[in-house]
């Protein structure tokens, strides 16, 4: 099997040449362990055994197998999908010379060397490349179907920070797991979601203890490297009372002709005056330019604010993937709890993003921001998807949305659909939505001052997205600002 | 040609009284209604009964179509209206909804900008008391071609009561982007510091807060043929609901 | 005229008057000055009947009524007239309207006979002339896109078209530039310095009282009226500061 790998992986290689717009388009040789392909029972309990899982987890496995046969593909998103086969792909495949893990030494030096490339610091060195005044970042590198590093861990568990790969997790705190796995987003919750129970294969595990401020930023890497392989994993941030946690997230994959499954579920929850940050840079490979290729990005997130005056902040920049399917959401339960969600998404080429939020009003005196930003160029489709629901009970609910759109160039489209249920007379909801194009005198203006097209587009873009890109932590806004402009590249004629 | 009645599956008819639709299936079909080219066209639509009217309207060149909408009555009562607009055509809609009890009201249009320099205005004021659901489901789909395109939705909701409700769904898509497309939608109760303000002044509070529901849907029927009717029919209801 | 005794009031149950007495008599002007938190708005909003605003304890009499049993708008027919610190805008309300129907209103609950449209507009086109505002503002939504002048003078029109017994006017020197600060200060005596009328003039700075000079000047601080003195004393807090005052 090996080599039939490595035959495909020289091939992706050779097209990764060939184009090189997406920067993170290579791939590399690392030696893989494939399950057999294909999704069955058998498959669900390979993935479980090579993870030395508990008996319990391997039965919740099954039984969201089980539903997941009898479930279909939602239907309702403004979403151009050919049918998926489910059947030819890989559901796990793990790098061989797999590291001990917890001892950087032992991670496979190719795997480093791709970190490395890819910018992140799987070191333990306390500054990013470039960055003046950046704070230490802890990391949890996910490489196809494993985790493969976990850094800082020490120095987390002195502070009473448990970051570990979700399988770990799974085996070491079982009680905090199953208290929580599955609790936010049901298991039965939709098709994709579902099938993440049966199939996920590793992940992110956080808990921070009551009153503790995690003493660094943490962060999953999120790698697709092999080829026909789908990556489904699973986060779980646990705030404690009291407790503070910003979370980065970044994604990467190469560049290969089929379009390939990433069908992920994150689950947060806050207690009692807690507060989540969770910020992601969504940089899976989008497709070529005639839309061959590119992930197909199914993602389920949601956030429980429980307790009283806890806080979740969701910032995405979105910029990959052929297709993307994601409602980062807040369940606000707890009295005077806050839900946040600041999103850019770009689409250029045949890309297609249907994405938004949900900001559930269950508590009294809850309140929520939204603020999305769509940028649309090439052919591609761009739609932002929300719901903001106040429940009866709940009092003096606050929201306020601003959806704005950019359209590039004539092709492409911009779509905005939100949702407003209100039960209770006491809510103020308020929603705004414009839709704008970069002007000719805007162009004019930038590029008298010396900007090239591409330079002004991308300057006029980030100024627009602005509101959305200061809400990251400053590592990931530098990166996310040049990723932008990438994205857009070709967008002008 | 009519099939099986409409689930809330079905994004139409997601906060409908379904029992009621169902009880009124099948509908006749729609009115079609052709403003010709340069043409001038007005209606004005008092749902006071609990009826479902659903209406086609396609506006030609330069030609201009004005619906005024009253929804109140019945226990279920729906405005749906298509609309089509062509070439430097003109589209105005005003609606006021005012529902009570247990009364579910509803006004679902689809306003299709299919060439370029048209413009089209929608408002849609809803009040709601005791059990009352109201909803308003709007799209504004612009055509690849439809350069030019002006497009506004001002939604507002008051509810008057806890127990009341308000859906809205103001959604754009867009396909050309030389276009100007805004929507904004609001939903709330009275001004609490406005009605004391104007009982400090020496208003009795159920006429403060009728002054003041007044001024929330003023302006709706600015302009239409039967301003005064619409407007005396609206007080007439609110005064019963409050 | 107005009678309040050992009044404690609390908003969203924090205690912010604690046992307040102060007397007015009719034809008197008092002025009630204090630091930022004193309660001085308070007074006012608790006077006036804003929900909101509870009394836990004393009572206020007004013309030998009952004040506390009455509803905002009984209290407004009964000739009490607040103006507020921040005049509220109200969308799609003309002025012109809202002051007819509030007039009458009154008039009705006092058992007088309406005003007609134009007895009204003969009324207020001379309040306004008299203030320096526009018939044209006068037609336009109750405070809807005023500056903070423009809001403050509007107050004083409505209070001229009113004809209060009693006004209290909250912080009705701010934001008002001097000319302004002048046409107001007239405005006050014109309308309401006469023997059977009293204002209570709540106020941070003394500026205002070199147009309406007061006969009564009291320092409220920490829910209470602490010091009691004639004009002289409000010249007095201007030069030493309320903390001198207090030490």
């Amino acid at each position: 099997m090996t080599d039939e790998i490595e035959v495909k992986d020289k091939a992706a290689w050779d097209a990764a040449e060939k184009v090189a717009d997406y920067e993170h388009g290579w791939s590399s040789d690392i030696e893989t362990d494939f399950a057999p392909k294909g999704l069955t029972e058998d498959t669900v309990r390979f993935i479980s055994a090579k993870k030395n899982e508990p008996e319990w987890m391997l039965d919740w496995r099954l039984k969201a197998f089980r539903h997941w046969l009898t479930m279909e593909t939602p239907d309702w998103a403004k979403l151009n999908i050919p049918p998926i086969d489910y059947q030819d792909a890989y559901y796990y495949a793990e790098p061989k010379a797999k590291p001990k893990l917890g001892s950087l030494d032992e991670v496979d030096p190719e795997i480093l060397r791709i970190y490395e490339k890819l910018g992140i610091p799987i070191a333990e060195q306390e500054v990013l490349a470039g960055v003046e005044g950046a704070r230490k970042v802890a990391v949890d590198a996910v490489f196809d179907s494993v985790s493969v590093a976990t850094t800082f861990r020490a120095e987390l568990e002195r502070a009473g920070v448990i970051f570990r790969s979700i399988s770990e997790a799974i085996k070491e705190y079982p009680d905090l797991v199953r208290k929580w796995l599955g609790k936010i987003v049901p298991m039965h919750d939709n098709y994709f979601a579902t099938l993440n129970c049966a199939v996920f294969s590793d992940g992110t595990f956080v808990y921070i203890p009551e009153g503790v401020r995690c003493p660094m930023e943490l962060s999953t890497y999120f790698r697709i490297n092999a080829e026909n392989t789908g990556q489904f994993e699973r986060t779980l941030i646990v705030a404690d009372k009291g407790s503070y946690v910003s979370y980065l997230e970044g994604c990467t994959a190469p560049m290969r002709d089929e379009n390939q499954l990433h069908a992920a579920v994150v689950e947060l929850v806050a207690l009692d005056d807690a507060e989540i940050k969770y910020s992601t840079v969504q940089n899976w490979y989008p497709g070529d330019a005639e839309g061959k290729g590119g992930i197909y990005n199914f993602v389920t997130k949601r956030a429980l604010c429980q307790g009283r005056n806890s806080k979740v902040s969701w910032t995405q920049v979105e910029t990959g993937s052929a297709v993307t399917w994601k409602y980062p959401s807040c369940v606000l339960n707890g009295e005077n709890s806050v839900g946040e969600f600041y999103s850019v998404a770009v689409t250029n080429n045949y890309q297609q993003a249907d994405t938004g939020t949900k900001m559930i009003h269950n508590g009294k005196g809850s309140r929520s921001t939204i603020v999305s930003k769509g940028i649309s160029a090439g052919h591609s489709n761009n739609t932002y998807r929300g719901l903001v629901r106040v429940a009866p009970n709940a009092e003096g609910v606050r929201n306020f949305t601003q959806c704005d759109s950019l359209l590039l160039g004539s092709l492409s489209g911009a779509h905005t659909v939100p949702y407003i249920e209100v039960r209770n007379p006491s809510a103020q909801i308020e929603h705004e939505a414009t839709t704008s194009k970069i002007s000719d005198d805007q162009m004019f203006y930038a590029m008298q001052r010396g900007l090239n097209a591409e330079e002004a587009v991308a300057l006029i873009v980030n100024g627009f997205a602005k509101e959305v890109l200061q809400q990251l932590p400053m590592e990931f806004a530098v990166e996310a600002q040049k990723l932008l402009g990438i994205s857009l590249e070709g967008s002008v004629g | 040609m009519n099939p099986s009645a409409p689930t809330r599956r079905d994004e139409a008819w997601r906060y409908s009284d379904i029992a009621a639709v169902e009880a009124a299936w099948p509908l006749p079909a729609a009115e079609a209604i052709v403003v010709p080219a340069g043409g001038n066209f007005e209606r004005t639509i008092v749902q006071d009964s609990g009826t479902i009217h659903q209406l086609d309207i396609a506006i030609g060149k330069g030609a201009a179509a004005a619906i005024h909408v009253l929804n109140i009555g019945g226990d279920y009562g729906r405005v749906e209206l298509n609309v089509t607009l062509h070439e430097k055509s003109d589209f105005k809609l005003g609606v006021v909804q005012i529902g009570g009890n247990t009364q579910t009201l509803e006004i679902v249009t689809t306003v299709t900008h299919a060439q370029p320099k048209a413009r089209s205005s929608q408002i849609v004021r809803s009040i709601l008391a005791g059990k009352a659901t109201g909803t308003y489901l709007g799209k504004v789909a612009v055509a690849r071609d439809a350069q030019l395109t002006d497009s506004v939705q001002s939604v507002k909701a008051m509810l008057l009561d806890r127990s009341a409700t308000a859906n809205a769904k103001p959604e754009l898509e867009i396909y050309a982007d030389d276009v100007k497309c805004a929507h904004g939608c609001a939903i709330g109760e009275l001004d609490p510091m406005g009605l004391f303000y104007l009982q400090a002044r020496g208003i009795a509070p159920a006429d403060a807060k009728k002054l003041m529901l007044q001024a929330f849907v003023a302006g709706v029927f600015e302009g239409a043929a039967d301003e005064e009717m619409l407007t005396v029919a609206a007080l007439k209801k609110l005064v019963d609901l409050v | 005229m107005l009678q309040i005794n050992n009044l404690h009031a609390t908003v969203g149950e924090k205690p912010i008057l604690k046992g307040l007495t102060l007397s007015l008599g009719a034809g008197e002007i008092h002025a009630i000055m204090g630091p930022n938190g004193a309660g001085k708005s308070t007074l006012g909003y608790v006077l006036s009947g804003r929900p909101g605003y509870e009394v836990t304890e004393g009572s206020v009499t007004f013309n030998g009524q009952d004040l506390l049993a009455l509803e905002p708008h009984e209290r407004a027919a009964a000739g009490l007239f607040l103006g507020f610190q921040y005049p509220v805008e109200i969308p799609g309300v003309s002025n012109v309207q809202f002051l007819r129907e509030a007039l009458n209103a009154q008039r009705k609950h006092r058992e007088e006979a309406p005003l007609s449209g134009a007895e009204f507009l003969k009324v207020a086109r001379e309040q306004a002339g008299a203030l320096g505002m526009d018939m044209d503002m006068l037609k336009r939504p109750v405070n809807v896109g005023f500056s903070g002048g423009e809001k403050k003078r509007n107050e004083m029109v409505q209070m001229g078209i009113i004809d209060p017994a009693l006004a209290i006017l909250d912080e009705t020197d701010s934001g008002l530039d001097i000319d302004a600060l002048r046409i107001v200060g007239d405005g006050i005596n014109r309308i309401m310095r006469r023997p059977d009328k009293a204002v209570l003039l709540i106020t941070h700075y003394q500026r205002l009282l070199d147009y309406v000079k007061p006969d009564f000047v009291h320092v409220l601080d920490g829910g209470r009226i602490t010091r009691t003195g004639g004009a002289e004393l409000a010249l007095e807090l201007e030069r030493d500061g309320y903390k001198e005052l207090a030490a």
